[in-house]
């Protein structure tokens, strides 16, 4: 090293080198900013809100809902076959026609086709007990709250099938209606007589 | 170093900031996760496995099956669907026309006309026959609407798409995080050697098939590369030179000699109870599909 240079560096060769604050280059800062603002709009076009049922592909909570299978008449119709074969129609009959001295018709039954669903929806989610006129002959039977374990959607499926099918006409019944005569009937139901049903509205 | 405080602080809100992201964030959004409902059916997701299947996930895991085998589908896509099934009166050509009029017509259909005429092109009335597949849903309600108005019966579907769901039998959707609900540890495996197994208890439900599988892949699976997992099985000489009711039925050049029989230990059965327990066909709120059951 020559003495120019050592005379031309302010400090001897012994001080400690110190670091200095100088501002971070502007094209850093534009390029950060830049990045941040790209990231926050991918993330809010593609991350669903962080909703815990929005999985890639799917990008939003709207668009998933898109997805979802629409043929919700023609689904609960075939669950409400498969539920009546299953529990109803041993007694009542895959075609609803009933079985003499087990159980009565729902077919044509004017419990079944009933304006409203009231009436109709205490007897499987509560059972019934002794007399009780079905389509002008009288029964005297007992039947078990078969309903009562089943879900709502089930009860519900169930109901809308039996209220449109062998020429019955009525209208579909929903989940949130059984939820409802559910808890009107409480939790531990007793099984109501043919009179009782009478009383309460349709 | 004068500015070690700020060194300090910095790499506090830097681990801070990670740890929120990996840990805190999706223990909020997935930690309470709890038993959901199947669609349209409103049956419990994920079914709770038996005793026998619930110790079968750790002889999994003490085999180290998800090594060689993943258990998670996985989805590039989604699609409505919408199929003709049904024509009634109708030949192809009279339903192109009133196709090409209801896209002519109709503003909400205008924007599909090439899609949905790129699909009718070369049509001769084959049943059942795609109309529609894509993104929007209002497309295929439109149609089938107009379509059951002049007698001719569609079906709406939704299907998941992607690489795995195009090999027949891996699943019918991606996997999601309810599905694991009740597995610790959960074992996805992140090597494919063998195929994915999140579907495999619907693809090979006999638990019989899945012992001679273990014992000697290969008198199944022609060119399996599986090890054979003997060790999991007891060969013993027969009873009265009966087979015992738990003895293997193999073919005659993997069985033992004779006078001997195949029978599998406690784990082998646990471990095939555990495979067959492996289902991914149920649709979910998270993971939609139209099941071709319900659409009858």
């Amino acid at each position: 090293m020559s003495d120019e240079t050592k005379k031309s560096c302010c400090s001897s060769e012994t001080a400690e080198p110190t670091a200095t604050r100088s501002a971070a280059p502007m094209w850093i800062i534009v390029v950060t900013l830049g990045l941040l603002f790209t990231g926050g709009l991918f993330l809010d076009s593609h991350g669903g809100w962080f909703n815990k049922n929005v999985y890639a592909p799917y990008q939003s909570a709207e668009q998933l809902e898109a997805f979802q299978p629409k043929s919700g008449a023609a689904a609960a119709m075939a669950r409400g076959k498969a539920v009546y074969e299953s529990v109803c129609g041993i007694c009542h009959n895959t075609d609803g026609t009933g079985k003499p001295s087990q159980a009565p018709a729902l077919a044509g039954s004017e419990w079944v086709t009933a304006k409203g669903f009231s009436r109709l929806a205490h007897i499987p989610l509560a059972g019934v007990a002794g007399a009780i006129q079905v389509g002008g002959k009288a029964w005297n039977m007992n039947m078990a709250a078969m309903g009562a374990a089943l879900p709502d959607a089930d009860v519900a499926a169930v109901l809308t099938y039996i209220r449109s099918s062998w020429g019955n006409k009525a209208e579909a019944v929903t989940a949130d209606d059984v939820k409802k005569v559910r808890a009107e009937i409480g939790k531990s139901p007793q099984p109501y007589s043919g009179a009782q049903l009478q009383a309460m509205p349709e | 170093m004068k500015t070690g405080f700020s060194v300090f602080l910095v790499a506090c809100v830097a681990l801070g900031a990670s740890w929120l992201g990996l840990v805190y964030g999706p223990l909020k959004q997935l930690g309470g996760a709890k038993e959901t409902t199947v669609l349209q059916s409103g049956e419990k997701w994920p079914m709770q496995r038996t005793g026998e299947a619930t110790l079968g996930l750790q002889v999994y895991r003490a085999n180290g099956c998800a090594a060689c085998h993943t258990e998670q589908i996985r989805q590039t896509g989604a699609a409505n669907v919408l199929t003709v099934t049904e024509t009634g009166s109708h030949k192809a050509a009279d339903l192109k026309d009133f196709v090409a009029s209801l896209l002519g017509t109709v503003p909400e259909l205008m924007n599909f006309s090439n899609a949905i005429t790129g699909k009718l092109a070369g049509w001769n009335g084959e049943l059942p026959k795609v109309i529609y597949s894509g993104a929007d849903d209002t497309v295929v309600s439109m149609l089938g609407d107009k379509f059951k108005a002049v007698g001719v019966k569609t079906e709406a579907r939704v299907v998941a798409t992607g690489a795995d769901i195009a090999r027949m039998g891996w699943g019918t959707r991606q996997s999601v995080a309810a599905d694991y609900l009740y597995d610790s540890p959960v074992q996805l495996g992140g090597l494919r050697a063998g195929p994915d197994l999140a579907n495999i208890g619907v693809r090979a439900p006999d638990i019989n098939w899945q012992l001679q599988h273990l014992y000697a892949p290969r008198s199944l699976v022609k060119n399996s590369t599986m090890p054979a997992f003997r060790y999991l099985f007891v060969v013993q000489k027969k009873v009265g030179g009966k087979d015992s009711a738990a003895a293997l039925v193999l073919p005659k050049e993997f069985a033992p000699a004779n006078g001997f029989e195949v029978v599998p230990t406690d784990e082998a059965r646990q471990l095939a109870a555990y495979l067959v327990s492996l289902k991914n066909n149920a649709p979910l709120y998270e993971a939609p599909f139209t099941p071709i059951t319900a659409a009858k």
